[in-house]
């Protein structure tokens, strides 16, 4: 579980290069600066291409903050690729 | 390229005190990932420059986004069939009816033919790559899928007419559909669901891979100069000291039809200016009655120069590097055998070296294929065509330094050599902006410019331009120097200065400067000179003039250009325009 922790803070390391490393678990929409509507599509972009897997339409709404996201990777884990 | 690599790409740090390198992305679609992947490739490519992209367009306006395409040096553009006719993209809902088709191939034709005019436009003044449609077409036409409808075909058509238009425009290069169906299958391209999501339509392999080749169109790589082949299982099947000037072979019937093709190919490169030299372990009078066969598809005289004796590969390569006067990296040296690669590579660590597989013949293709990349060129100039026969006929005086006083002055008087200088700047020469961008040699500063930075330097009206043709008995070397700067009051500054390597030795460099000094009546030269990894010749001709080593800037006076330059014997013509 820890890698699909360390990949997911990959992936949004990546999207979001001016969010401290250690403020990434705590990442959310309400609270990260430049997460709209583009850094929503490239961070599921992103994921999905990091975890080989591709997320249903009707989930993304529900994908808003780094724990949400590792939850769901992690109740769903063929999708995470595991 | 994954999305991910690419953003973290884009999270370093560009460079702030250089000249951004500014692209226009233009499509129909919200370009998302497209234009992460071509950022990154771009910068990739010019790594040590800024680059900016430029995206921004209305939705679904692929015309209007072209047309309002912003000031950039070049433009990127992709082309889907939506923006061809909305009924041909997936958001579209126009009817399919069979009634309406005659209707989208008109509209299809119409909008390309305005697609046409403002790529033109745009490419006036700046490089312009195309991605011309790369999605699958929509079951649009009532026949069934396995069948190539009327309608389909007619679509491709138009699609035909229009790369074939705009290919033939200066400045547009367009994406080989070849290549792309190469790199990228078909139906691994469309990703319906982002289509609706976001309205980005590529799966991200596909977007990676188109931004990957319009970046290579932008920028691209600066082709290698010279190719050294091996004889014996190389150019031709069997050994010649084993079975001897009959014995080798490269057609069917001796199933050694691939070494044929090779020499085609390396004929064809000859004939597009690229040099061919020959570096064999063989008994010289026997190649050289090899080299007789009528029925070679590579002539001998295509071959220069040709080394074959029993020293080292190694030696042969540094003694064809030298007679062809090009950077070792400008060269690549193909061998059937991994231990003389390996030789080689020891010692020429720049040169690339690339193994003949002469037992497979989809190897042999795919060598093919890669030695196109690496040699291939938009356009040939006359240049190209006199290359070879310009290094050959050049005597052995002229490749030692005659440049010093004593004993290359005699050669230099009888040479009976000619100088025609051209100092127009409109039409744009692209010889002169080849010549900038592979030059390293003498080289003022090793600055390269785009397409487009060049022609805006010509269009400032302080710009000055002087390009140099040369010829003399041994025969003409064409175009051979370009100088750029700006003319001042009481000075020049001269920011580019390129000489091509054939021209050493001929004093050239000297003639060029008293012409300056003479025809703009100047006192002093400034030269915006920085010393490169490669650029000694220009550093040491300055140093003579200057009687010191130019660290970086430095001024040139008349009185010092007198005292230092050396004699000179050109013919000088002023090359007539229009």
């Amino acid at each position: 579980m820890d890698d699909t922790r360390d990949r997911l803070a990959r992936c949004f390391a990546a999207v979001f290069p001016s969010l401290p490393v250690d403020s990434i678990a705590r990442a959310g929409v309400s609270n990260t600066e430049g997460w709209d509507s583009v850094a929503s599509v490239t961070l599921i972009a992103t994921i999905e291409e990091e975890f080989g897997i591709e997320l249903d339409i009707q989930d993304l709404a529900e994908l808003i903050s780094f724990e949400k996201i590792l939850d769901y990777l992690q109740q769903n884990p063929r999708k995470a690729g595991h | 390229m994954k999305l991910i690599e690419a953003l973290n790409i884009l999270r370093e740090e560009q460079p702030q005190d250089t000249q951004a390198f500014r692209l226009s992305l233009v499509c129909g679609f919200t370009p998302l990932h497209l234009a992460t992947f071509l950022n990154a490739q771009l910068r990739l490519l010019l790594s040590g420059r800024r680059v900016e992209l430029l995206s921004a367009g209305l939705y679904g306006d692929f015309l209007g986004n072209l047309e309002k395409a912003g000031e950039s040096e070049a433009d990127a553009i992709v082309m889907e069939w939506g923006d061809l006719d909305s009924r041909l993209g997936i958001r579209g809902l126009g009817s399919w009816a069979p009634k309406n088709l005659d209707d989208v191939i008109r509209n299809v034709r119409a909008q390309a033919s305005k697609v046409r005019q403002a790529i033109e436009a745009n490419s006036a003044n700046k490089c312009v790559a195309v991605s011309l449609p790369t999605l699958p077409l929509p079951p649009v036409s009532f026949a069934p899928g396995w069948q190539a409808s009327a309608f389909d075909l007619e679509l491709r058509a138009c699609i035909s007419s229009l790369a074939l238009e705009l290919a033939r425009v200066a400045n547009v290069r367009i994406i080989n559909p070849e290549r792309l169906d190469r790199l990228s299958p078909l139906s691994e391209r469309l990703d319906i669901k982002s289509e609706l999501v976001s309205g980005f339509p590529y799966k991200l392999p596909h977007a990676s891979t188109v931004a990957e080749l319009l970046s290579r169109l932008v920028v691209p790589a600066t082709p290698k100069k010279g190719l050294i082949t091996d004889l014996d299982d190389t150019l031709w099947d069997g050994i010649l000291g084993e079975v001897g000037t009959q014995g080798i072979s490269w057609d069917l019937d001796h199933h050694s039809h691939m070494h044929g093709a090779y020499q085609r190919l390396l004929h064809a490169f000859a004939e597009a200016g690229v040099l061919i030299g020959v570096a064999s372990k063989n008994d010289s009078a026997e190649v050289a009655k090899a080299l007789e066969r009528q029925d070679l598809i590579l002539p001998a005289s295509a071959l220069f120069p040709v080394e074959a004796h029993w020293h080292p590969k190694s030696e042969s390569v540094s003694r064809i590097i030298k007679a062809w006067n090009v950077g070792a990296d400008s060269v690549v040296f193909i061998d059937d055998s991994p231990m003389e690669l390996a030789e080689v590579k020891a010692v020429h660590p720049e040169v690339e070296c690339i193994l003949f597989p002469k037992d497979d013949p989809r190897e042999i293709d795919d060598l093919f294929r890669g030695l196109r990349d690496l040699f291939g060129k938009s356009a040939l100039s006359e240049e190209d065509a006199i290359r070879r026969e310009s290094l050959r006929r050049a005597p052995a005086e002229t490749l030692t330094d005659a440049n010093h006083n004593g004993g290359g002055e005699e050669f230099l008087r009888q040479a009976d050599a000619e100088l025609t200088l051209s100092f127009s700047k409109d039409p744009v020469d692209p010889r002169a902006l080849e010549l900038i961008n592979k030059t390293n040699q003498f080289n003022l500063n090793g600055k390269r410019h785009t397409e487009s930075s060049w022609q805006h330097l010509l269009c400032e009206p302080d710009t000055i331009l002087l390009v140099a043709a040369y010829r003399d008995k041994y025969g003409p070397l064409g175009k051979i120097a370009v100088l750029a700067g700006r003319k001042t009051k009481a000075k020049i500054q001269i920011d580019t200065w390129v000489m091509s390597c054939r021209a050493f030795s001929r004093r050239v460099e000297h003639r060029c400067i008293e012409e300056l000094f003479d025809r703009f009546d100047v006192k002093e030269i400034e030269f915006d000179f920085q010393s490169t990894p490669k650029n000694g010749p220009v550093r040491e001709f300055l140093a003579a003039m200057l009687g010191e080593t130019p660290t970086g800037r430095c001024f040139l006076s008349r009185d010092q250009f007198s005292r230092h330059a050396g004699r000179t014997f050109h013919r000088v013509l002023e090359a007539s325009h229009g």
